[in-house]
């Protein structure tokens, strides 16, 4: 059993630092609380610090507790991903404190709790540490979603996201239940084994599309995509981009998990079906973020945009393809942490997250409008930035299956189009920053030094992973080939 | 008497998810709603048993107590959400949420 524990080693830290930081409220001072997220987020650095430990590398390739929990490339690669976006959405969330108006320390425990359910999502190995770890993602997000109680904005969000969120854990326990009763285990390695049989059966079929239901509302794939825009609107903006990064990266290591690595077969058989999905999301969420004025609606667009780009890596079923939804996500990782930071510190005291808030930025504020120009343009992928390399990662994956599949052409086709369009909006937020007039504000914009610290490293992390680009496909590459017994 | 069998339990699963989904779906009223979705919730409970049971796996059924255990968190959560909600607006009808558009 020691043995055991010692797999779960940086789950259990993140949730004793959890209870520690709920504990710590109640006999901290006012002005002490404030720093308690900069304690959180440097603790979290120290528990990141811990995952290239030897000690815990070398139980990689390991399965624990009756193989419901695996620790391999992929799982580590994700640990540490989520870690990282934890750690800049505390250093966020203290630069947000003021506007929460209570329970700071609750919203921090509550970031910690859900890091480490995706933690355990990246780890699952069994349907039911999945659905247990997928619903500890979301329930805390039900909370972290509608936490500014005095604001309607975020009280509808949070309705929205509980209703749908409860609709698609139903779809995805009732898809649990008949996938169980046709393979007769709750294992990956079982089902793994027993798939290829089950192919003709319609009760596995549909399970398996239930399943995929419920993990395709957590990366807002269509046609479950349509919470998104409400609730990353709504939402409080560290909770926006918790959402976006960490809770959309869960919902697709366990799809690659499960469809590359659990049931190769079917998803050949669904390669059609996939395909359409990921057409049909690129077309969505670059077609509806052409009209927005709201900047967090506008990158809600662009994200199930991105989820339709993703998905591609999981269509083409090969290692390069996983290796760039693990790259793609690095940069996504960056690039929105920085575009929602800059987008809170122009709203500060309004609800104005009107794209004319940015109108001027680039006088006001010449490091600010340069870090959100860099990220808009990665987004937009446009070389020589991380957004563009992944996005290329992405299309030669698909390009390599092309010839002798129209219909990957067609997919190609239509996800560089969807770039194409996406240019459109993405130009619209860089026209503002720097050419629009109609400005009323010209006051230089007040940064405190650890949010002005994680800009420079999102900027540094953007480029670095766009000029300079063979370190990281290395380990992109190394963490997505899945060993399978 | 004579023993039901397993299509007969997945019959009572699957008409008791469709209610539940008809419900999530007809439904104007926020509580009713969430009470139509904890019935698609158990139908999924009542088809892991009756598999578990036919298939002589009690996985099934151990997954039946983390479906319950995971219900009841996310209804303690969702009441109070619909609470608070109520008492912003003094009302619990899906109508009103759409404060948020383009």
């Amino acid at each position: 059993m020691d043995g055991q524990l010692q797999f779960i080693q940086l789950e259990v830290m993140v949730v004793v630092l959890g209870l520690l930081v709920l504990l710590a409220d109640l006999f901290l001072s006012e002005s002490a609380r404030r720093s308690l997220g900069y304690i959180a987020a440097g603790s979290l650095g120290f528990v990141f610090l811990l995952s290239f430990r030897g000690g815990y590398t070398d139980l990689a390739e390991g399965e624990a507790f009756g193989e419901i929990y695996r620790l391999d490339g992929l799982a580590l690669f994700f640990k540490r991903f989520f870690l990282l976006t934890a750690i800049f959405v505390l250093v966020f969330t203290v630069d947000f404190a003021s506007r929460l108006r209570s329970g700071v320390s609750e919203y921090l425990a509550f970031i910690l709790f859900a890091l480490s359910g995706m933690m355990f999502a990246s780890s699952a190995n069994d349907f039911s540490l999945l659905f247990v770890a997928i619903e500890l993602i979301t329930v805390t997000f039900y909370i972290l979603v509608s936490f500014q109680r005095h604001r309607m904005h975020s009280l509808e969000a949070g309705v929205k996201y509980l209703i749908l969120g409860a609709v698609s854990s139903a779809f995805l326990v009732y898809g649990i239940a008949l996938v169980f009763g046709e393979a007769g285990s709750l294992k990956f390695d079982a089902i793994r084994d027993a798939h290829a049989g089950l192919l003709g059966s319609k009760v596995f079929l549909f399970g398996m599309l239930f399943v995929f239901a419920g993990l395709a509302f957590k990366i807002s794939a269509f046609p479950f995509q349509v919470w998104a825009p409400d609730v990353y609107q709504g939402a409080p903006t560290p909770t926006t981009t918790f959402l976006a990064v960490g809770s959309k990266a869960a919902g697709f290591v366990l799809l690659i998990r499960l469809f590359g690595s659990v049931v190769p077969e079917l998803t050949a058989q669904w390669a059609g079906m996939l395909m359409v999905v990921a057409a049909l999301t690129i077309l969505y969420g670059n077609l509806c973020a052409l009209p927005q004025r709201n900047l967090k609606r506008l990158l809600a667009y662009s994200g199930i945009a991105n989820a339709g780009y993703m998905l591609m890596g999981i269509v083409v079923q090969s290692d390069e393809g996983t290796a760039a939804i693990l790259y793609y996500l690095a940069g996504y990782l960056f690039t929105l942490v920085a575009a929602f930071m800059i987008i809170n510190l122009l709203t500060r005291d309004g609800e104005g997250e009107d794209i004319s808030c940015l109108a001027g930025l680039g006088k006001r504020s010449p490091f600010l409008a340069l870090t959100l120009t860099l990220a808009v343009v990665s987004l937009a992928g446009i070389p020589p930035l991380a957004g563009f390399f992944g996005k290329f990662l992405l299309v030669k994956a698909i390009a390599v299956k092309a010839f002798g599949d129209a219909g990957y052409f067609a997919l190609l086709a239509v996800a560089v189009f969807g770039v194409v369009v996406s240019i459109y909006y993405y130009f619209g937020i860089i026209r503002t920053i720097y050419w629009s007039k109609d400005t009323t504000d010209n006051s230089p914009v007040a940064v405190a030094w650890p949010t002005r610290v994680a800009l420079g490293l999102c900027v540094a992390a953007i480029l670095y992973l766009g000029i300079l680009p063979n370190k990281p496909i290395n380990w992109a590459d190394a963490a997505a080939k899945i060993e399978t017994k | 008497m004579m023993e039901p069998t397993l299509s007969q339990y997945l019959l009572v699963s699957g008409a008791l998810f469709a209610i539940g989904l008809l419900g999530v779906i007809v439904r104007r009223n926020l509580l009713i709603i969430y009470m139509s979705l904890e019935l698609m919730l158990n139908a999924a409970n009542v088809a892991l048993v009756a598999m578990s049971r036919f298939n002589g796996n009690l996985d099934g059924q151990v997954m039946v107590f983390f479906i319950i255990t995971v219900a009841a968190a996310e209804v303690s959560v969702g009441l109070a959400l619909i609470v608070a909600l109520y008492r912003k607006r003094q009302t619990a009808d899906v109508e009103d949420l759409a404060t948020m558009k383009l």
